[in-house]
């Protein structure tokens, strides 16, 4: 294998820079959720990519790759409903226009 | 005698009784604290035995006996002890009896005396706190135990004096009693901490030693012996802080008669005694003293001489018989000044009780209402005869005796003008005291009302009179080397309270007692020749001099002053204060501080927008941060 | 064929001028990595490499920059595929699939569902906050900082190894069993309360509609 572990490194710190930008600047919620994803993506890069360069007897980020996307899929979910939810009470799914808890 | 400490407790206890449940008691508890007074005095005379046998062995004199109780506070391991302790020597032997007879008279008396008052009972039991707190006084072998039971006098006189609290000027009198007795008191404090700062304690007894030792800095104990007099001045009522002693005749009679006798004054005289060892290495301080009770006795003397109300000249007359003790004090005659103590105490307790008798009868406190009471009274005016006798330092009577030897100690350590100053106070004392007789039981009476109303009084109040007057004409005796030998003693009570010049009992100095005798004789004439009948010269003398006479009906306008002084200066300055408060401390300090959290709060409020981006923002933020400082962890 | 798919005129749209954005930005792209493995300069793993990453970056650009969501979804998938890519190039070919088929099938279409359940604006002037600068820094600080971090460490050797199928189930199911039917029950909550978060919605506007919607 020629591609040195950092390669993947910054490939994920790029990703996870991308997603956390989409979070903070996007204002829709399902855009929202979709930078998540991307962060996560950028995350279980990064676990997989240590688990096979580092630890490929007993592979356990491998396994936490599998949790995040697990977890990831569950999080989509819930968070969907609750953008539906939100969207029934307030018509929209701009999460600025959801600051009831402001002042 | 190492139990000693039951004798504050008991009428501590008494005290706690009848004012929790002194309302359902029978008679309202007065018996209890009767009870209580019977057993003091005697107690105080079974100690008397053992105190002789202590006495000869030589375990006791000079120095006491110092009981440590217990630990009160103790603060880094004996860095700083507070302890229970009680002390007994000479001088708490000579006070103890003082205190308890006079206080028994003086609840005999008010049983008949405050007879269907309200708060009946209140006034028991303030007495018998008073008595408490007086006997823990004597007794108490550390300074801040002495603190404790001072206030305790000062509190106890303060609900006495303003018993009558409806009345406004009971309340007043009460206040100002309290407040002028405070700034003393505050100076019994500082004088207090200063010694504990030198020696590190609070035992009266150690600090004698160290003082004696010459283990105090000179100059730093005159400071501090100074200021323990300050609390002398302010509690025995001496120049410039006698004020509040003669308007205290707001309470009753009989709560005169205690403070002024053998509790509150007397306790001034009692702590310069107890420290006359110290005043004897600050020579500067007991001329002070010295000063300060001539001044007073002076004062207070010629005051007496034109007042109107016979409460008001008895207390004037406190005032100079304090001013003569403390005069003996300054003089180092620490004997004599215990003695005269001893003496005036019986004579002024009989003097008061026999006003309150008069009051009692006739409703009217005022010489003008008064006079040609002896017909009506016969009992009274014997004992008062005999009282102002006594106070007027006649032959026999006891007031003579321990007057006699102040006088002779002035002469033998004094200035010689202060002995002139001094044998003149006497004269006059003789003056005023013939005046009051003449006035209250003699001539013609001017108020037929009050007159017809009088009465002689029961037996209750007529008994502690005769009684008080027995011991006022024999209690001086007591000075003589026979009676003192009699009664076990090596001297009299000059041996009793140790001191410096016991020669002057064994050898009466005839010429001075001569010039005494003649100086009050001389008084009482130039008092009859004045006051008799109608009191014609009296009156001309007064309109001969009429700017004297309101100096002295206004007592030096010292009151004057020192109301011109709380006007202009105390409340100026506590309007000063007040603003301070008001401005800086509650609507800058307090207000403002309320104010400016609420403001940030208001402002700050706005951080919370409640849109989710935001926050999540703030996270990133800390996210950063987080690994920014991790890299800086890392080098 | 097409013609005949039930999709709008939209999808047509959209599909056209991803796909030829797509080949105008990949094309010169892969051309000019083919061109660096004809001279010897990179390998083919790298190749792969870059064209997943370049795949990756620019999908996950074009989700959280284009204004349109759909787009953004859109583009998702291209992110998501090549991560997929990059599985398997980490030789764990099983993940790549449950990532195909968890996010590709189930992630996809469920945003989707949302977007279209939402009514979702398609309107650039408001789909972006109000803190896209500090957004931008804090995006570009922390990428900037795990690259520092992923380039100043020594890493050692390169020593990926297959992780082969067998090993790894075993390794699930036995060493991690519990935290498997952890993670179970939590899908299941999750699922569960996001259709109850749903349903109570439906269940109050059908009151709403009985008592004359006054809320």
């Amino acid at each position: 294998m020629t591609i040195p572990l950092s390669s993947f490194l910054v490939l994920s710190a790029l990703l996870f820079g991308i997603g956390f930008y989409g979070v903070l600047a996007r204002r829709s919620a399902i855009l929202i959720l979709i930078a998540v994803e991307i962060m996560l993506a950028a995350v279980a890069i990064n676990f997989i990519a240590f688990a096979t360069y580092r630890d490929p007897k007993a592979f356990s980020g491998l396994v936490f790759a599998l949790f995040v996307i697990a977890v990831a899929a569950a999080e989509v979910g819930l968070a969907l409903g609750i953008v539906l939810r939100l969207f029934r009470e307030r018509r929209t799914a701009n999460v600025d226009e959801a600051n009831s808890l402001k002042w | 005698m190492d139990q000693v400490w039951i004798i504050p407790a008991i009428p501590a206890v008494i005290f706690i009784l009848v004012a929790l449940f002194g309302r359902l008691m029978p008679r309202q508890g007065d018996f209890l604290v009767i009870l209580g007074g019977l057993t003091l005095v005697a107690l105080v005379f079974s100690m008397f035995p053992g105190f002789q046998a202590a006495y000869h062995d030589g375990h006791f004199a000079p120095e006491g006996r110092n009981v440590f109780a217990f630990d009160w506070v103790n603060i880094g391991d004996g860095f700083f002890i507070i302890q229970f302790s009680t002390y007994v020597d000479a001088i708490t032997m000579v006070m103890l009896p003082v205190v308890t007879i006079v206080a028994l008279m003086v609840m005999i008396y008010s049983t008949s005396y405050m007879h269907g008052e309200p708060r009946y009972f209140w006034y028991f039991s303030v007495l018998s706190l008073f008595i408490a707190a007086m006997l823990t006084l004597v007794l108490s072998g550390n300074l801040i135990q002495l603190y404790l039971a001072w206030e305790g006098v000062g509190l106890a006189s303060f609900l006495l004096i303003g018993f009558y609290w409806e009345r406004q000027s009971a309340a007043e009198a009460a206040k100002k009693a309290f407040i002028t007795t405070r700034v003393g008191d505050v100076g019994l404090l500082i004088g207090i901490i200063l010694l504990w700062r030198a020696t590190g304690t609070f035992d009266i007894q150690a600090i004698i030693a160290a003082a004696k030792a010459g283990a105090i800095d000179h100059t730093y104990l005159t400071v501090a012996m100074l200021f323990l007099f300050g609390g002398a001045v302010g509690k025995s009522a001496q120049f410039p802080l006698h004020v509040w002693l003669p308007d205290a005749m707001e309470g009753p009679t009989p709560v005169s008669a205690l403070i002024h006798a053998a509790t509150m004054v007397v306790a001034g005289v009692y702590l310069v005694a107890r420290f006359s060892p110290v005043y004897a290495e600050v020579l500067i301080a007991r001329d002070v003293i010295f000063y300060i009770g001539l001044t007073t006795a002076v004062m207070a003397g010629t005051m007496g001489l034109v007042s109107n109300d016979i409460k008001r000249v008895l207390a004037y007359s406190t005032v100079s018989q304090l001013g003569f003790m403390f005069v003996a004090l300054g003089t180092g005659a620490v004997g004599a000044a215990m003695f005269h103590l001893f003496t005036h105490a019986f004579f002024k307790a009989l003097l008061f009780l026999g006003s309150g008798s008069v009051i009692h009868a006739t409703h009217a406190q005022e010489v003008e209402h008064l006079g040609g009471l002896r017909k009506k009274m016969p009992w009274t005016t014997a004992t008062f005869i005999v009282g102002s006798l006594a106070l007027a330092g006649v032959p026999i009577f006891a007031g003579f005796w321990s007057k006699d030897e102040i006088l002779a100690a002035t002469l033998h350590d004094g200035p010689i003008l202060g002995y002139v100053i001094l044998a003149a106070t006497a004269i006059l004392t003789a003056i005023y005291s013939t005046r009051v007789v003449l006035l209250t039981f003699f001539g013609e009476p001017k108020d037929h009302h009050a007159y017809d109303h009088a009465h002689e009084s029961p037996l209750v109040i007529v008994g502690p009179l005769v009684l008080l007057a027995t011991l006022a004409t024999f209690a001086g005796f007591f000075a003589l080397d026979q009676v003192g030998q009699a009664l076990g003693f090596v001297g009299g009570i000059g041996q009793l309270v140790y001191l410096e010049h016991p020669h002057m009992f064994t050898q009466p100095d005839w010429l001075l007692a001569g010039i005494a005798t003649l100086g009050s004789l001389a008084g009482i004439g130039i008092g009859v020749a004045f006051w008799h009948g109608d009191a014609r010269r009296a009156v001309a003398a007064r309109a001969w001099a009429p700017d004297l006479h309101a100096l002295l009906v206004n007592r030096y306008y010292m009151d004057n002053l020192y109301q011109a002084i709380i006007d202009r200066v105390i409340l100026g300055l506590g309007g000063v204060v007040a603003w301070f408060d008001k401005r800086i401390v509650n609507e800058t300090g307090v207000d403002g501080g309320a104010q400016t959290v609420g403001y940030l709060g208001y402002r700050l409020k706005f951080l919370e927008t409640g849109r989710i981006p935001n926050y999540a923002l703030g996270m990133a933020v800390g996210l950063v941060a987080i690994v920014v400082v991790a890299f800086g962890m890392q080098g | 064929m097409f013609a005949r798919l039930p999709l709008p005129a939209q999808f047509d749209r959209i599909i056209m001028t991803g796909g030829l954005v797509g080949s105008l930005v990949m094309g010169p792209i892969l051309v000019g990595l083919i061109a660096l493995y004809m001279l010897s300069r990179i390998s083919g793993a790298e190749v792969v490499f870059y064209l997943a990453s370049v795949v990756i970056l620019l999908g996950a650009l074009g989700a959280v920059l284009l204004p349109n969501l759909v787009h953004s979804a859109l583009s998702l998938i291209a992110t998501l595929l090549g991560v997929a890519a990059i599985y398997l190039m980490l030789l764990s070919e099983f993940l790549a699939l449950v990532q195909i088929l968890v996010y590709g099938g189930g992630v996809i279409m469920l945003v989707i569902f949302g977007l279209m359940l939402t009514n979702a604006q398609d309107d650039p002037v408001v789909s972006d906050g109000s803190q896209k600068p500090f957004a931008f820094g804090v995006g570009a600080l922390i990428a900037g900082l795990f690259v520092a971090a992923a380039m100043m460490a020594q890493w050692g050797p390169s020593t990926a190894t297959i992780i082969p199928f067998p090993a790894f189930g075993e390794r699930l199911f036995r060493d991690f069993s519990l935290p498997i039917i952890i993670v179970a029950f939590l899908l299941d909550i999750a699922f569960t309360g996001a259709l109850v978060n749903a349903r109570r919605a439906e269940s109050a506007a059908a009151e709403d509609a009985a008592t004359g919607g006054t809320r």
